[in-house]
């Protein structure tokens, strides 16, 4: 589940389950978000560690606190995500894309065709 | 109110500087990982710390008070070791109960559970236990005492996979439910760094590093790549560890200074960036050659 190679530090790893957890419906606007002890127990790691993913989405405003009932997700925290991502990894993956390209001399036009290629393929794959 | 606090501690065996003017705190709960070679003196400072040496030099408090001869220590903390003397004459089932007069939080139910567990034998006695199934008996013994300080010296001596995973989560179980600081040498980091909050990395029984775990895994970078690249990256920082690779290329650990935009741009010059396993980056910290082993075999 938890990468340990990944250059993210665990509680990135973690924040960003989380945000995956909201991104895919699993926990609706205003639902209670899971506590740093189920965290903690779920992946066995640290609470402190948990606690730490959590406040990564308490600090972008994505979850809300409720005095002694825990943390919640705000109404806006799923388009705001995926707004967040698309700006982040997709940039970022582009960027790599294109250097590895670069390294391998495939100019845009083949590049372009690569990617709509994949995305053909993986309509076909969801439509069946 | 810190739980321990160590000032410049020294602890010196004839010649031998076992503990080199060490000073930390430990301020609340937690799962600590004291970590360190052979000989770096993890042995020595967490016996300093129970009570059972006296510094040379310096001072220690625990629960604010000299360990040395202090009941109230005594009474709030165990130090669990595979050296630990238990009557001879006594069945493991009597030790445990025996135990639990001495410790005021003591969970038999939990003791219990997990003598069940992993199997051990009502009517057998300590000294005829494998190594593994000691190290398993005295680790339930820690758990099961509740101590507000649990130490634990390398524990995991003889266990095999299994029960080693298992006495993680059953620390981490436990803990989340009777939080206390516990502290927990060992050289499989690898294994437990997820669990730990903190880590204290000692060499030459010197204080090296005290940081939480997050910190420590962000503390440095593997670079990869080639070399004229890679000396323009570590003009400014501090290089851990250094291997060649191939004809021209480098693999090296160095501190991580470099701002997301610095690492963006190394990666689309080529260079290969990834996390350094704190477990690796613990060897390479308290390592006295750069090179690592290698540097013995080049040399012929």
């Amino acid at each position: 589940m938890l990468n340990t190679d990944s250059l993210k530090p665990i509680y990135v790893q973690i924040a960003e389950w989380l945000e995956m957890e909201i991104l895919n419906g699993n926990i609706q606007s205003d639902e209670k978000m899971y506590s740093q002890y189920q965290l903690s127990d779920m992946f066995n790691i640290n609470p402190a560690t948990a606690a730490k993913g959590l406040n990564i989405l308490a600090d972008e405003n994505l979850l809300y606190k409720k005095r002694g009932l825990g943390m919640f997700v705000s109404s806006h925290a799923r388009e705001a995500i995926r707004s967040k991502r698309i700006n982040q990894n997709i940039k970022q993956l582009a960027l790599e894309l294109v250097a590895e390209a670069g390294r391998l001399d495939v100019d845009e036009e083949q590049l372009i065709e690569i990617i709509r290629t994949a995305n053909l393929q993986l309509r076909k794959e969801k439509s069946q | 109110m810190n739980v321990i606090v160590c000032n410049e501690l020294t602890k010196t065996f004839g010649s031998t500087r076992a503990v080199n003017n060490l000073s930390f705190t430990l301020a609340q709960e937690g799962i600590t990982g004291l970590i360190g070679r052979n000989g770096a003196g993890k042995t020595t400072l967490l016996k300093i710390i129970a009570g059972y040496l006296l510094p040379s030099t310096g001072s220690i408090q625990v629960f604010a008070e000299n360990p040395f001869n202090s009941v109230k220590v005594s009474a709030n903390m165990i130090f669990i070791d595979d050296n630990m003397a238990m009557p001879e004459l006594m069945y493991l089932t009597d030790i445990l109960e025996s135990a639990g007069r001495f410790y005021a939080n003591w969970d038999h139910k939990l003791a219990m559970g997990l003598f069940e567990y992993f199997n051990l034998q009502p009517k057998q006695y300590h000294s005829k236990l494998s190594k593994g199934m000691r190290s398993t008996f005295n680790m339930i013994v820690g758990l099961a005492a509740r101590c507000p300080l649990t130490i634990f010296d390398e524990p995991t001596t003889g266990m095999d996979v299994a029960v080693r995973k298992d006495f993680y989560r059953a620390l981490l179980k436990d803990f989340m439910q009777h939080p206390r600081s516990i502290i927990l040498s060992s050289h499989l980091l690898n294994e437990l760094n997820d669990i730990l909050s903190d880590i204290l990395l000692i060499k030459d029984g010197a204080k090296y590093l005290h940081l939480p775990v997050d910190e420590l895994s962000e503390y440095a970078v593997g670079l990869q790549g080639k070399e004229d690249i890679i000396a323009e990256m570590t003009r400014i920082t501090e290089v851990f560890y250094r291997k060649k690779l191939g004809k021209d290329s480098l693999y090296i650990a160095v501190r991580n200074q470099y701002t997301k935009e610095e690492l963006q741009k190394a990666r689309l010059k080529g260079l290969e960036i990834s996390s350094v396993p704190i477990d690796d980056l613990c060897v390479y910290l308290t390592a006295k050659h750069e090179g690592g082993i290698d540097d013995v075999f080049d040399r012929n």
